[in-house]
């Protein structure tokens, strides 16, 4: 299932603190990483990622710019409530190169994955593609 | 169209200003407070500005923050990652003016990983006969640590929109700068 665009799978990005039109939210779920959403100004950012049912997921990849610190949450409920923490990661930042981080989830079923970037290595980050297998 | 969001921090030495060029900016220069009421902990005023010649805006959170000593330090716990920065002093006083380097570098350790744009004020622009700062000094000083001046008072209500206006504008050439980078990345 890597490199298949999420949004081909019935995902949905339900929620997004920042929108500029012209780097939109859904650029995260597109599959490709040429396109992308960039957060607007101040931390912390988010956006939550619907599934169209629950699956299982053993890992997810980021392809991401300037995020320096990213929390992870799942929620299993059908109306993306109840979320609880699964993951914390603490980013590299590489000047001119994507950041890619994988982020193993060993299996875990979930309908709402909730990404949080708490800081950043400059006011502004973007999100280029996440994958799941 | 895209609407920015920047944490602006607003400091500076105790009776400056602060509260008043804050309290000017917000109500369009309608509301001039002339008794003097002192900030103990962090106000946080919002409003949002047009950027000229495009169709976004930047909505600045404005952290109006203490100048005594005594409050600084529960202050700094609010500043979290500030975006812009607006550094306020009074040019009939030359010690506010002294104060600014300690100012910027207390606001810069904040930030370790971004260069955050900023602006000096030189406030009460009014009292010429009391004036202890000059403005050549003020600008050369500013420029040499990469801040735009400007001068206001807030008591002829003079000037009061270009500091805010002037940040806006930075953040968003810095957010247009960033959006090339990443283009350019992939």
């Amino acid at each position: 299932m890597i490199d298949h665009a999420l949004s081909s799978l019935g995902a949905q990005v339900v929620l997004a603190t920042s929108c500029d039109e012209k780097h939109p939210p859904e650029n995260i779920i597109d599959g490709n990483i040429e396109t992308f959403w960039i957060s607007t100004g101040m931390f912390p950012q988010e956006f939550i990622i619907r599934f169209a049912e629950s699956m299982k997921i053993s890992l997810v990849t980021l392809h991401s710019y300037n995020v320096k610190t990213l929390k992870i949450e799942k929620s299993i409920s059908d109306d993306a409530t109840d979320f609880e923490p699964i993951s914390e990661k603490q980013l590299e930042h590489i000047e001119g190169h994507l950041q890619t981080t994988d982020i193993p989830l060993n299996g875990l079923t979930v309908t709402h994955l909730r990404f949080i970037v708490t800081s950043g290595f400059d006011h502004f980050v973007s999100v280029h593609r996440i994958s799941i297998e | 169209m895209v609407k920015l969001r920047a944490r602006c921090l607003l400091v500076g030495d105790p009776a400056v200003g602060k509260s008043a060029l804050c309290h000017m900016f917000r109500s369009d220069g309608a509301h001039f407070q002339k008794n003097y009421s002192m900030t103990a902990g962090v106000e946080l005023l919002v409003k949002s500005i047009s950027i000229p010649e495009t169709r976004d805006s930047v909505e600045l959170y404005i952290f109006d923050s203490a100048g005594r000593e005594t409050f600084v330090e529960a202050c700094e716990k609010l500043w979290g990652q500030p975006s812009v920065l607006c550094l306020v002093f009074d040019v009939s006083s030359e010690p506010s003016f002294t104060s600014c380097g300690r100012w910027l570098e207390r606001v810069r350790a904040h930030c370790p990983d971004s260069h955050i744009p900023g602006v000096l004020v030189g406030n009460k622009s009014d009292l010429s006969s009391r004036r202890e700062v000059e403005t050549s000094v003020a600008l050369e000083w500013a420029q040499s640590q990469g801040l735009e001046y400007c001068e206001t008072s807030t008591k002829e209500m003079e000037n009061c929109e270009a500091p805010f206006l002037t940040l806006a504008q930075a953040f968003h050439a810095s957010y247009q700068d960033r959006l090339q980078t990443i283009q350019n990345l992939t």
